[in-house]
């Protein structure tokens, strides 16, 4: 027990969820830091107490699923053998419950989710989005988030916030415009080589160790979503080194594309996208059509509800590329306006 | 009219591959040299990366891809004058099988190479074969180049036959080398009549193969536009105007190689006034076709100038791209056809000058083709860096570019130097039947 | 242990050093922490003391990764040490409570949490206190779909009803959960009440329309944070069912829609037969010309 404490990303067992509880429809959600193997441990005399633990260390080796019919796996990291040796602990009600230690040693950064996992999607969830425009004010949060947390090329962005304004006589705003996730994407159909894939989840992902760099993809998406990477991108050793995987996106590779990804390495953990979090106007709400129900950290909302209420509408509808980010008219704002310094407002192409 | 009958052996002593002279091995140099300073450009490319192009996210498609778009195009030439005129029982066109083939051989090789120059991750194109997506257009591209590829060698092939037995008859008059790869590719045609009717119906299945072959590998390679959204190329028309194109490019091609083989070999017995008559109306004929197209392609959006597609035909008709767009319509389609269509003007020097015509003209067409079009995307251009908005090819993609027309060039050449320009055999049997 | 009380000797001789001999410039370079200390009770489960840490840039707060904090039971001693832990990557640490420390906790209702960071080179040390008493929540259902929320607090070994406490009340859903009516929170009544009409009508739950409703009282100054779920069968049923599986032009390569797969392979196989068949017929002349020379 000497070190462990300098172990960075030590997680203490038998903590259940140490923040608010995340929800995953049928327990094959990962939690990066928990062990996925169940934990069994000896019963003791007292049967409440052997329920209370039982109890909470399935659901800290679940990390917050229902219990119930999730599935258990043995995760690499995690062949929990009680060791035998009992550590004394608090229960809710003051009592001394025994957890044998092998359950109280932090648990190693597991390996992420793998190729396939990643290609697959989160099982149960099609993740939506819903932009509020009469919330934008071009901050530009946004973009900074989610370049710093991918380490997205300087001058390229994956998502940019245009300023639109559909005619003369038509109201201007600005328009923070994601990869759009169309549930008939363009830009799938032409990957020759399976680069792009629509996800379970709704999530339409690019590998980078697939990708042959045809920008086939770039040509077909008619929101102008991906980018790509021209040079080898400049990024620190130890980001550069990091294994690559779908769900980070991190890191991006020369001569491949890129594109907003719905971060699905946070929703896995439960956990909202980066630019969601960022916008201190709170005009991203993300959720899960499923559940109906949206939320930009602060506010949670019936998606429906939202949607009907306000007008929600998707970009280029008639292209038939079945968005799932809906945006929210730029009604009753509390600020108007304000063109940027770059450009004039330049009428867009389509809606 | 009747022409004198002209000696088997005369026939055979001017068809055989002659050495180069001084023009031939310079021309040659010079290819060899474009080549080299395009595989020197390619290896910085594979070095810092895609960046050394000057194409950015909005104009990711540079002239990498319409150059692509020109050499599938002009390789439709075989199916052309081999395949078309043959089947239809056409004779005076069979001097310039040989040359329609040596071009097509040419172009698609460069075809296949120069998109692979355009891949972000070369190294990965051996996924197309083992991650292959049969949705995507452009797995279908590559298996119908490949299967054109093939095509367009075994037509090749074929008919050289006789010829290389011809050939190794007179064995003193060609180089040693030569010789030996002449015996190792057709020693054992002897000209027997089972041989050649076996050659004869294998030649005439593949002249019918090629032809939906050829139009298969334009159409999918215009449909790597048309399945996209994108103003100016999301037309049901691309499939024929394509192919149209191509046809009128591979002609104008012929027309080039025509004047040059014929002015260099000394071949006016074989390559004709005539010949030059012919071709000529048919690129009257195919630049009447492409215009109909083209028109078709221009005006009907301009009609209605769809949002999407107002600013892309106002750049093309009278904005930045006017030159371009203009250059390519009137040099690569009026002024042909003008020069074509009088009896004066299809004699071989006019023609020439048409033919290069056609030829530069389609390449700045398919330019046109690709670049406007990624500049007027659905969404404004903006918070990007000046770079992104507008497109002029660096020097390496201009080298490259260069590299692989010259290596087409150098293709020709080399398949000039090693075979008879002209198929010898049927040209002796031709001349024996006109003046029986 | 020995490295860390190491480790904070040398930490404090660098303080002291530093604070002694430098300029009062250098000091202002070290940042300061915001550090928060919290009970959370879960579901009834092993309740746990969370520390957050969080500092200033550009006026935001930023969480701060790897700073080692000590937590303390009512007092800094050793004794009274719940654990030491390390910051993650959002600036938050969890410690159950060892058992060891079960005599001073069933002394009293009232407990204190003390967290403490000793300073480093970059940061000042950071101290922060959280006095909670115990309590429990319990979540009941009435007719005409409304719930119940009840907040009680441990008084002598009794439960006593606690009232004006910020209560919750929400359907658990991804990222954030969905309140069940346009109330954000409720405040407890004398009887330590919360009643709240579920409004959410028909919002999808699992197969069997089953949802599970979260109460929660979240960083209440005297109690904490506690949280408690019940399951309720008020949901719309929802049947998971989705597209992946299915051919289409977008699917995976081995997803193919069948009436493409016919077509290419049907046109590749016609066409390279043919070609196949020609290239056999150059063997057959080959084989014509060679005998022939016998």
């Amino acid at each position: 027990m000497e070190n462990w404490w300098r172990s960075t990303n030590a997680c203490w067992l038998p903590v259940v969820e140490k923040y608010p509880t995340k929800s995953c429809k049928s327990g094959s959600c990962v939690n990066k830091k928990m062990p996925k193997t169940p934990i069994k441990m000896e019963e003791t005399n007292n049967s409440r107490r052997a329920f209370l633990l039982t109890g909470l260390l399935a659901a800290g080796a679940m990390a917050g699923c229902n219990s119930g019919n999730h599935e258990v796996e043995t995760g690499e990291a995690g062949t929990m053998k009680p060791t035998g040796k009992k550590v004394k602990l608090l229960s809710v009600d003051g009592d001394v419950i025994e957890v044998d230690e092998a359950y109280l040693k932090p648990v190693p950064e597991l390996p992420s989710v793998s190729n396939q996992e990643a290609r697959v999607g989160i099982d149960g969830k099609k993740f939506v989005m819903v932009i509020d425009l009469s919330r934008c004010k071009n901050l530009k949060k946004c973009q900074e988030a989610c370049n710093h947390m991918h380490y997205v090329n300087p001058g390229q962005n994956w998502i940019k916030v245009y300023p639109m304004q559909e005619s003369a006589h038509t109201a201007p705003y600005w328009q923070p415009t994601t990869c759009m996730h169309c549930d008939e994407p363009p830009c799938v159909k032409v990957c020759p080589v399976d680069a792009t894939f629509k996800r379970k989840d709704g999530i339409v992902a690019i590998d980078s160790d697939r990708c042959v760099g045809c920008r086939f993809c770039m040509a077909a998406c008619p929101y102008s979503t991906r980018v790509f990477n021209w040079s080898a991108p400049e990024i620190p050793e130890e980001v550069a080194s990091r294994p690559y995987s779908c769900e980070t996106s991190v890191p991006q590779k020369k001569g491949t594309v890129g594109k907003c990804d719905f971060c699905p390495d946070m929703a896995r953990k439960g956990e909202l996208p980066h630019c969601v979090s960022a916008c201190p106007n709170g005009t991203f709400f993300f959720g899960d059509l499923n559940e109906d129900s949206v939320t930009n950290g602060a506010e949670t909302f019936r998606f429906s509800d939202l949607i009907r209420d306000k007008g929600g509408y998707r970009l280029m509808e008639d292209m038939g590329t079945k968005p799932s980010v809906y945006y929210l008219p730029a009604v009753d704002r509390n600020f108007p306006f304000q063109p940027d310094a770059e450009d004039s407002i330049s009428t867009s192409d389509s809606k | 009219m009747e022409k004198s009958p002209i000696a088997n052996e005369t026939i055979i002593r001017d068809l055989l591959p002659q050495k180069f002279g001084m023009r031939g091995k310079l021309w040659t140099a010079l290819l060899i040299c474009i080549c080299l300073v395009g595989a020197y450009a390619y290896f910085l490319q594979l070095k810092d990366g895609l960046a050394v192009t000057h194409m950015r996210d909005y104009v990711s498609w540079g002239i990498y891809i319409s150059n692509f778009v020109f050499f599938v195009a002009i390789s439709l030439v075989g199916s052309l004058i081999t395949a078309v005129l043959r089947l239809a029982n056409v004779h005076w066109s069979t001097p310039l099988t040989r040359i329609a083939e040596m071009i097509a051989v040419g172009a698609i090789m460069f075809a296949a190479l120069i998109i692979i120059v355009d891949m972000g991750r070369p190294e990965r194109l051996y996924f197309l074969f083992l991650h292959g997506r049969v949705q995507s257009p452009i797995m279908w591209d590559v298996i119908v180049i490949t299967t054109y590829f093939f095509i367009s060698l075994l037509l090749l092939y074929y008919p050289l036959l006789p010829d290389l037995k011809i050939m190794l008859e007179h064995r003193e008059q060609t180089d040693r080398k030569l010789n030996r790869l002449y015996s190792m590719l057709g020693s054992f045609w002897k000209g027997s009549s089972k041989q050649s009717r076996l050659s004869r119906r294998a030649i005439r299945i593949l002249c019918i193969t090629i032809i939906p072959v050829a139009f298969s590998i334009h159409t999918v390679t215009s449909w790597l536009f048309a399945t996209t959204y994108r103003p100016g190329w999301d037309s049901t028309n691309f499939g024929a105007y394509f192919i149209s194109g191509a046809f009128l490019v591979g002609a104008g091609s012929v027309l080039v190689a025509m004047y040059v083989f014929r002015r260099n070999y000394r071949l006016e017995k074989y390559i004709t006034l005539r010949h030059f008559d012919n071709m000529g109306k048919i690129v009257v004929l195919l630049g009447l076709i492409y215009l109909y197209f083209n028109i078709n392609e221009y005006l009907v959006p301009a009609f209605k100038m769809k949002r999407s597609e107002d600013a892309l035909l106002t750049s093309l008709f009278a904005g930045d791209f006017a030159p371009y767009f203009w250059f390519a319509i009137l040099a690569g389609m009026i002024v042909p056809i003008l020069i074509l269509v009088t009896r004066k003007g299809r004699r071989p020097m006019p023609s020439f000058i048409a033919g290069c015509l056609v030829v530069v003209g389609a390449w700045f067409k398919r330019y046109v083709i690709v670049t406007p079009t990624l500049l007027h995307p659905f969404l404004p251009m903006y918070n990007v860096p000046a770079s992104f908005r507008h497109y002029f090819p660096s020097w390496q993609e201009w080298a490259i570019a260069m590299g692989s027309l010259a290596g087409a060039l150098l293709i020709i050449t080399l398949l000039s130097r090693i075979f008879p320009i002209i198929p010898i055999e049927e040209t002796i049997k031709e001349n024996n039947e006109t003046h029986r | 242990m020995k490295r860390i009380d190491k480790c904070c000797h040398y930490g404090l001789l660098l303080l002291l050093l530093i604070s002694g001999s430098t300029a009062p410039a250098q000091d202002s370079l070290k940042g300061d922490l915001n550090m928060t200390v919290g009970y959370v009770l879960e579901n009834n489960q092993v309740p746990y003391v969370l520390a957050h840490v969080q500092t200033k840039v550009n006026r935001r707060f930023r969480p701060v990764t790897g700073i080692p904090i000590k937590l303390y039971l009512n007092s800094d001693s050793a004794a009274n040490l719940v654990g030491q832990l390390l910051t993650d990557d959002q600036g938050k640490a969890a410690s159950t409570i060892p058992g060891a420390l079960a005599a001073t906790w069933g002394k009293t209702d009232k407990h204190r949490f003390v967290a403490v960071f000793t300073g480093d080179e970059k940061f000042n040390p950071a101290r922060a206190e959280a006095t909670v008493s115990r309590a429990k929540i319990q979540i009941d259902t009435l007719p005409d779909k409304k719930i119940a929320v009840q907040i009680f607090e441990k008084k002598d070994s009794s439960w006593v009803p606690a009232k004006g406490v910020d209560v919750s009340i929400s359907v658990k859903r991804f990222g954030a959960n969905l309140n069940v009516n346009e109330t954000a929170t409720f405040s407890t009544d004398s009887t330590g009440t919360v009643t709240a009409d579920f409004k959410r009508n028909n919002i999808p739950g699992d197969k069997n329309g089953n949802i599970t409703i979260v109460a929660r009282v979240d960083d209440n100054d005297q109690y904490g944070t506690l949280v408690l779920e019940k399951a309720l069968p008020w949901g719309a049923p929802f049947v998971y069912k989705d597209d992946f599986q299915k051919r289409s032009l977008y699917a995976t390569r081995n997803k193919a829609p069948i009436w493409l797969l016919f077509m290419s392979y049907f046109m590749a196989i016609s066409v390279w037969g043919v070609l196949l068949w020609l290239i056999r017929n150059l063997f057959r002349i080959r084989k014509l010309g060679l005998t022939a020379q016998d």
